[in-house]
């Protein structure tokens, strides 16, 4: 079986402070994974690592079996801070991805009706993810004109446009406000369902994403399968590792969002990776795989 | 109340107002200095200013006049200085926000030579360059050079993040893309506006360069007639000088926002 | 380097200002305060063998150049002298915008401010017989001077003085192109080696230094051919003059300009002032002014100073031939009225202060 993602014995260190210590983890297509730690547990290391900016020291990355050593075409990103390019509207935004994987300088200079038809494509397409997200209406502004949840929408849309075999999302609602953040959460669940649809179908599920978020009802909420990564546990005190990896609750966008609903997870969450004191063994609440199959059966009816 | 806003009709009219103003305090400077000695030209009333536009284009030995031969000399340097300047400090200055060894290798030239005034090394431009068109334009040139290499380098460094980078980079751009479609169009805007603002320094060093050394060009012109107090003539270059200031300023404020839209004011 | 360009732009802050800026003057000391009632006039000088003569009349406590203190002699005439020390191109400026009493300058430096204010030549300092050459690098006469530009200050003595050697040797003017340049540049880029820079025309203390510095530099010719043509000279504003107290301040001029003159002479202090004067001029050391002063020879006596304002060569031939050549090249619009003690030329030479101190 090949992964969208597949991590295999990763560790990292800086001089002799061991951040990361023999991660595995594989993410099968369509998943959305949600990774919680305490802070400092090696988070953003980790991050780095698979977007490919900073390799792990040990160990391999691979994105649809093929080794991540630098940022490429299989990994995509959304920042927290809203990295969009100031210099494009959100159309031109969403469809540079497009513009820098398909074409070039030479190509756009000396073939340039060639260029512009392609052109208008690459803003067709663009156009119909800006409506995906939600913003048919603000598809000729630029990043300072628009709210910090509208940039965040581009974003994704940015991103998810050049179909990555994995998309992360690094604390993506962090810096908006309540209801912004709620509609975001939805976008993404929304996209589960189109996971799920694809699979109904026969197909491969398009959307692949991991999120790292400090929030754990978020976490619960929108992911299918949550990620503990911690520095505590009974392996010695060297390095973060995964010790959580069990399935969460499956939510439709319609469903009453209702956060008691997965209360004792939260509560086995914040022991097993928030607390100091947890002293366990990191294999014991690394059960996902084993009730995969359980669980998907459960949301294909559910759908 | 501070920052109270006013209408245009009433910016316009103090403008105007300013200006005349201008107007009237050189004419009682003019006045003052003629009731100590009515002959004198040192600060010539603006009527007399009309001779001295007389001496300027009224054409010489050589069949040309004063202002198409000083005009053509001078500003002939200061674009060729300015054109190789700027193009070689937006290379260079890229390359050091691109590349950390690029900018360890020329950041400290850059930033040493940045601070010494270029005509403080006069005589090393001689030696290097001799005291023909090639100094001139490189007084110019590397002038704006250290000056806009640095500040185009701090630019590229700070205004474009990481992440900017990197996701170019996710987004399937190669090296090159990455500093011609991310790093030079976050910059543009900055990189017009240093070029507005070396552009005064850049002139001052060339019509100090040329009242040194020039045989022709509006520093030397400047020279010679103060000496033999043709303020007259002095005073329309100087008013020539601002002019051809100002509408460099507003053509490239012009530009950038012709450019660069996104950016705002 | 940079001094002409900071003259330059301090002239033209105080031209905007219309603002007279004291200048800086040297400590000096045996004085007194002036009581308020003592007129106050200032003589712009710059750097120059015969006119640091003033600066060193200030160090000796003969005159008290500050505003405010008098001197010995300052004090027998009833007059403040303050003396204010600047780039010769500003003096010029100095004088022609009334910023200054009285200035050190050249007799044909003197004829364009004349036009605008009428000057009245009270005192020559000295003249150069020599002090000013044509230095060249790989050119061994003046006809191998032919076609080649020779760089210097335009529309000065440089220029008068190139030209004029020309004319003696019955040269075509128009065969030797004169190339502006400021003459501390013209120096420092030969002393440089730069290639493009063949031959120069320029004064001291370049002229000195040059040859000392650029190997191969030769004299082709300088103005001993053409003795008491340049003139360097203390001149006062018509204006000035005619104010009270006036005439007493171009008579301590005078007096302080001899007895600094005296002391030169006198073989106990001579080599002392001279060191003095050359400290001021350039840091020259002791031997390099005794030329220096060959070259620029100074009006020491007021003998020597009549002998050449009454010569019948230096009225009729010289001056006019100096206005003749300002006017030809476009230093002034049309010749000033030039006269020998005629109170009504606008540039009038005066032996009344010189007599006068003759006569005591």
């Amino acid at each position: 079986m090949t992964y969208a993602l597949e991590i295999k014995d990763v560790s990292h260190w800086f001089g002799t402070n061991k951040v990361l210590n023999n991660l595995n983890l594989q993410i099968a297509h369509g998943q959305i994974v949600a990774v919680v730690g305490p802070s400092g547990c090696g988070k953003s290391t980790l991050l780095r690592a698979i977007f490919g900016t900073h390799p792990p020291k040990a160990g391999q990355i691979l994105a649809d079996n093929e080794p991540v050593t630098k940022p490429c075409r299989s990994v995509g990103i959304v920042y927290q801070h809203y990295t969009l390019y100031d210099f494009l509207t959100a159309k031109e935004n969403v469809a540079f991805g497009l513009k820098l994987d398909q074409t070039n300088l030479p190509f756009r200079l000396f073939q340039f009706p060639k260029w512009r038809q392609l052109q208008r494509q690459h803003f067709a397409q663009s156009i119909e993810f800006l409506n995906r997200v939600g913003l048919s209406h603000a598809i000729d502004k630029y990043p300072h004109e628009m709210s910090g949840g509208m940039c965040q929408r581009v974003a994704i849309a940015q991103a998810m446009i050049m179909k990555p075999k994995i998309l992360l999302l690094d604390e993506p609602f962090g810096a908006l406000d309540e209801s912004t953040r709620t509609d975001l959460q939805l976008l993404l669940l929304r996209f589960y369902q189109e996971n799920l649809e694809a699979k109904r179908a026969g197909q491969t599920a398009p959307h692949t994403i991991l999120i790292v978020t400090h929030e754990l009802n978020e976490a619960l909420y929108v992911s299918d399968r949550v990620v503990g990564l911690s520095q505590y546990h009974a392996d010695g005190a060297n390095g973060a590792t995964i010790v959580y990896d069990r399935p969460s609750p499956i939510f439709h966008p319609d469903d009453p969002r209702d956060f008691d609903l997965f209360l004792s997870q939260r509560e086995e969450l914040r022991k097993v990776v928030f607390d100091p004191e947890s002293k366990k063994r990191h294999e014991e609440f690394v059960t996902f795989w084993n009730e995969h199959a359980d669980l998907q059966a459960i949301a294909m009816q559910k759908a | 109340m501070i920052r109270q806003p006013i209408q245009l009709r009433t910016r316009i009219v103090i403008s105007v107002l300013s200006i005349l103003a201008m107007f009237v305090a050189y004419e009682a400077i003019a006045m003052r200095q003629s009731r100590i000695n009515p002959k004198q030209t040192v600060v010539p009333g603006i009527t007399s200013l009309w001779d001295g536009i007389q001496k300027m284009t009224t054409p010489n030995r050589r069949g040309e006049t004063w202002l198409v031969e000083d005009v053509k000399a001078t500003y002939g340097r200061l674009f060729l200085g300015l054109g190789l300047g700027i193009g070689l400090s937006i290379i260079i200055g890229v390359a050091m926000g691109a590349y950390p060894w690029v900018e360890a290798f020329f950041v400290p030239a850059v930033s040493f030579f940045a601070k010494i005034p270029p005509t403080a090394m006069l005589a090393v431009y001689f030696v290097l360059f001799g005291t023909k068109t090639e100094m001139f334009v490189a007084m110019v040139g590397l002038s704006v050079f250290f000056t806009l290499a640095q500040s185009i380098y701090q630019v590229a460094k700070k205004d474009v993040s990481d992440h900017s980078v990197f996701k170019a980079y996710s987004l399937g751009a190669t090296s090159p893309e990455v500093i011609y479609e991310v790093l030079w169009k976050q910059i543009l805007p900055r990189v017009i506006e240093s070029i507005r603002l070396q552009i005064g320094p850049a002139m001052v060093f060339l019509i100090a360069a040329e009242y040194v050394v020039g045989d022709v060009g509006i520093g030397y012109r400047i020279r010679i007639q103060s000496r033999i107090l043709n303020m007259n003539v002095v005073y329309i270059y100087l008013v020539m000088l601002g002019g051809s200031g100002l509408l460099m300023d507003w053509s490239l404020t012009q530009l950038r926002r012709k450019l660069c839209p996104w950016f705002g004011e | 380097m940079l001094k002409p360009i900071l003259y330059f732009s301090v002239a033209g802050l105080m031209l905007a200002a219309g603002c007279s800026k004291s200048a800086p003057s040297t400590s000096g000391g045996g004085s007194t305060s002036a009581p308020g009632s003592t007129p106050t006039f200032s003589l712009a000088w710059s750097e120059y063998p015969s006119w640091s003569v003033f600066g060193v009349a200030h160090e000796k406590g003969i005159i008290d150049g500050e505003e405010g203190k008098l001197g010995p002699i300052e004090e027998k005439w009833g007059v403040d002298i303050v003396l204010k020390e600047a780039d010769y191109d500003t003096c010029l400026t100095y004088f022609g915008s009334s910023e200054t009493d009285a200035v050190c300058i050249t007799n044909m430096d003197t004829l364009a401010p004349s036009l605008s204010r009428d000057a009245v030549a009270i005192l020559p300092t000295s003249t150069s017989v020599g002090a000013d050459a044509c230095i060249a690098v790989g050119i061994d006469s003046l006809d191998g001077l032919k076609g080649k530009p020779t760089y210097g200050l335009e529309m000065s003595v440089s220029q008068y003085c190139f030209e004029r050697n020309l004319e003696l040797q019955g040269k075509t003017i128009a065969d030797y192109p004169f190339k502006n340049m400021d003459p501390g540049a013209a120096a420092q880029a030969m002393q440089s080696n730069q290639a493009d820079i063949e031959s120069i025309m320029v004064w001291n203390p370049f002229v000195m230094q040059t040859l000392r510095t650029r190997d191969g530099a030769k004299v082709i010719f300088d103005s001993s051919t053409i003795p008491e043509e340049i003139i360097d000279m203390v001149v006062i504003g018509k204006d000035a003059l005619a104010k009270e107290g006036g005439e007493a301040f171009a008579g301590a001029i005078v007096e302080a300009f001899y007895e600094v003159n005296k002391m030169m002479a006198d073989s106990t202090t001579g080599d002392d002032t001279l060191i003095a004067i050359g400290q001021k001029f350039s840091s020259l050391s002791l031997e390099e002014m005794k030329e220096v002063v060959k070259q620029t020879r100074f009006y020491g006596t007021p003998e020597a100073a009549l002998a050449l304002l009454t010569s019948e060569k230096f009225q009729n031939e010289t001056m006019p031939q100096v206005s003749s050549f300002c006017e030809s090249h476009g230093i002034v619009a049309s010749k000033p009225v030039i006269g020998f003690n005629k109170d009504d030329a606008q540039f009038n030479f005066t032996t009344k202060f010189i007599e006068a101190a003759k006569a005591k």
